[in-house]
């Protein structure tokens, strides 16, 4: 077991594409790290590289303080569990779950000894005679699993190993997932492009984009406090809604101009966030933190219109729109040059029991407690630390 | 009401499966004609023909006694040892084609010109191979001019002029116009070998010899079952062009397979009664061949 430190790595595919660009990250020992961003991010080939698949162009890599830049993968002692399991096909799930062993010379005693501790912990054991393709996607990807895990490895590399499972399956294997890295204290990096999953299972959640890493942390501070636009775009669903507008200086204090509507920032803001007054801002507020009022007109209220209503079961979306001056409906501000693109219409949460139909008006409040700034050009959070 | 009863039970007889089995030897009637035209009743005549006298026009029936004369001609023999000294060449015709398979296959540099210099042989016709090789064993040949290259300049070969070499000569000479074609089959294997595999085996400890052993050959061996078949019946029955460009089947009958002695047997000496029945020899032997692949591969899945 031991911890693995990301410093300065760069990887280059032939003259100009940067993979990934200086990553520097520290996985603890035993610590659970979840890599995640959308498609072509890096974060594959972050793993890679530690599994020693592909050459690192500049940086340090180091794996229980050895530095293993050059080193073979077969010397690493890391098992990875791939997208697709590469399970030897003309192997049985015992000699799948074995080869490794087999491969070190261990003894024929041992390797089923561990292949049968692994099996036990996995519930394979009525399967280990049989090959590959006569079990079911769950079953093959707890055999990659369990031909990580009979190895005792430093630690266990991850890539997407619940993409090719049906829904149900994947909540489940995801507990069970976790529950076995618990269990083993092994540190593992585990690469998804899904934020659920990424959310649920890492004990901290590494945000990657177009090779870059964009934070780290824990995934409720990941949430509650997105470093950048990216970020806070990226994890959670629905997305985070990103409005841009003009800061200015109100008769009691600082107010978002959001077309012909005036959203009051609430004091507290000033303090902890570096708004500066006059430029262009993108304020962010979470679905559920917008807030449906009823009756009377309330300081800090904007006027929107249903736009569209999405009955999910347990709760109800509705897309709104801003209104302007005139009463008609304006949808929210999408500039092209944005660093995400954000959806045109501000998304609220409401009770699966809320009377709402498209076409109604709904005067909205943001919870202001849970504001979050951004600058306009750069997209970096205006918190400050 | 009479004919009613009388007409339903018929109708009723024609249930829906009934129909099918009688579409089913319709359609089938075509294929059936082609295999009795072609194969059973070509074969039942070299049977007939095997039992008589026959110079290519008129035939005289004799009876099975020919088999015993035939049987008895030492010629037919020394044709089988040669044909079974020839297998000797089908490990060399696979191992070489799948040793330079996985080398391309880890994309050495130039791999892509390499993969066009191996499999040219395959698109060139076999009188043309058969010509090159004789001019490369010739006592003037290429081969002499390597070996004198390298200062044995009173060393001098003529294998296809001795008895002794002669079928040696003709063996390499068979390898090497197998080798495109049973490297280009591997290649296509490794090209189905899922990368991942590798990496995983990589990354569980297999080193390079591990990996070819117990990821690449298993993955192969169904290639590596439909070369064999496809070479030894290539060797049974494809190596007379060779044969006739190089040696005529000589020096003496030292190269003289099955083959090129139905040949000798029904062209050269007009007794095509006998070439019907070493054509029927060969042809049990190739089935052997076969049905024994058949089983090995059966045994398999």
């Amino acid at each position: 077991m031991a911890e693995i430190t990301f410093d300065g790595v760069t990887k280059i595919f032939g003259d100009d594409v940067r993979a990934v660009d200086d990553l520097t990250l520290h996985v603890a020992d035993g610590e659970f790290m979840v890599l995640v961003g959308p498609s072509g991010c890096g974060k594959t080939t972050a793993l890679r590289m530690l599994a020693g698949l592909e050459e690192i162009t500049s940086g340090t890599l180091s794996i229980g303080g050895t530095i293993v830049n050059d080193v073979l993968p077969k010397d690493r002692d890391v098992a990875m569990v791939f997208q697709n399991y590469a399970l030897y096909p003309h192997m049985s799930v015992a000699q799948n779950m074995g080869f490794a062993l087999k491969v070190r010379h261990e003894s024929k005693d041992e390797i089923a000894r561990k292949v049968g501790e692994a099996a036990a912990i996995l519930r394979l054991t009525d399967y280990l005679d049989r090959r590959p393709k006569a079990l079911s996607g769950g079953q093959r990807q707890r055999v990659a699993m369990g031909r990580a895990i009979v190895r005792s490895p430093q630690a266990f590399l991850m890539d997407e190993p619940l993409s090719n499972l049906d829904a149900q399956l994947r909540v489940e294997m995801r507990l069970e997932i976790a529950r076995i890295q618990r269990l083993l204290g092994v540190a593992t990096v585990y690469v998804t492009h899904d934020q659920i999953e990424a959310m649920t299972m890492g004990d901290r959640v590494a945000v990657m984009r177009g090779g870059q890493l964009q934070q780290v942390d824990t995934p409720q501070d990941l949430y509650d406090h997105p470093a950048n636009e990216f970020v806070a775009g990226f994890m959670g669903s629905p997305p985070m809604n990103l409005l841009r507008g003009g800061l200015e200086n109100g008769a009691d204090g600082a107010v978002v101009v959001l077309g012909a509507q005036r959203l009051a920032v609430p004091p507290r803001y000033n303090a902890s966030h570096d708004l500066g007054l006059g430029g262009a801002v993108v304020v962010g507020i979470r679905p559920e933190d917008v807030e449906v009022l009823s009756g009377a007109e309330v300081a800090g209220s904007i006027t929107t219109r249903v736009e569209r209503r999405e009955a999910l079961g347990a709760e109800i979306l509705v897309h709104l729109s801003l209104l302007d001056a005139e009463g008609t409906s304006a949808f929210v501000v999408n500039d092209a040059g944005a660093v995400v693109t954000r959806p045109s219409t501000l998304v609220a949460k409401m009770g699966p029991r809320a009377e709402v139909r498209v076409g109604d008006t709904l005067r909205v409040r943001f919870n202001p407690e849970r504001f979050h700034f951004f600058a306009a050009d750069s997209g970096v959070s205006l918190r400050q630390a | 009401m009479s004919s009613a009863t009388a007409t339903a039970p018929r109708r009723r007889r024609l249930t829906l499966s009934r129909r099918r089995q009688l579409a089913g030897a319709v359609f089938a009637l075509p294929a059936i004609g082609l295999v009795l035209g072609f194969i059973v009743v070509p074969i039942g005549q070299a049977v007939y023909y095997s039992m008589t006298q026959w110079d290519g026009v008129s035939s005289t029936w004799i009876g099975p006694s020919t088999w015993n004369q035939a049987l008895h001609n030492p010629t037919l023999w020394t044709a089988l040892r040669n044909n079974a000294l020839l297998l000797l060449s089908v490990p060399f015709a696979l191992g070489l084609p799948l040793a330079i398979a996985v080398l391309l296959h880890q994309r050495v540099a130039g791999w892509r010109i390499f993969r066009s210099i191996y499999f040219l042989p395959t698109a060139i016709s076999w009188v043309v191979l058969g010509l090159v090789a004789q001019r490369f064993f010739a006592y003037q040949g290429t081969l002499n001019s390597i070996i004198h290259f390298f200062g044995f300049s009173h060393t001098n070969t003529n294998m296809l002029g001795y008895e002794s070499t002669a079928l040696s000569a003709l063996g390499i000479t068979f390898i090497f116009t197998m080798v495109g074609t049973n490297t280009m089959l591997f290649l296509t294997g490794l090209a189905t070998l899922d990368p991942s595999l590798e990496e995983a085996a990589r990354i569980d400890g297999a080193g390079r010899w591990r990996i070819f052993r117990y990821i690449t050959l298993p993955h192969l061996s169904r290639f590596i079952q439909l070369a064999f078949v496809m070479t030894v019946i290539a060797l049974f029955s494809a190596l007379f062009s060779l044969i006739f460009v190089m040696t005529g089947g000589g020096p003496g009958y030292a190269t003289t397979t099955m083959e090129f002695l139905i040949y000798q047997t029904g062209f050269n000496q007009g007794d095509f009664g006998t070439a019907a029945l070493y054509g029927l020899i060969l042809f049990i032997l190739t089935a052997i061949v076969g049905v024994v692949q058949l089983r090995l591969i059966g045994a398999d899945e």
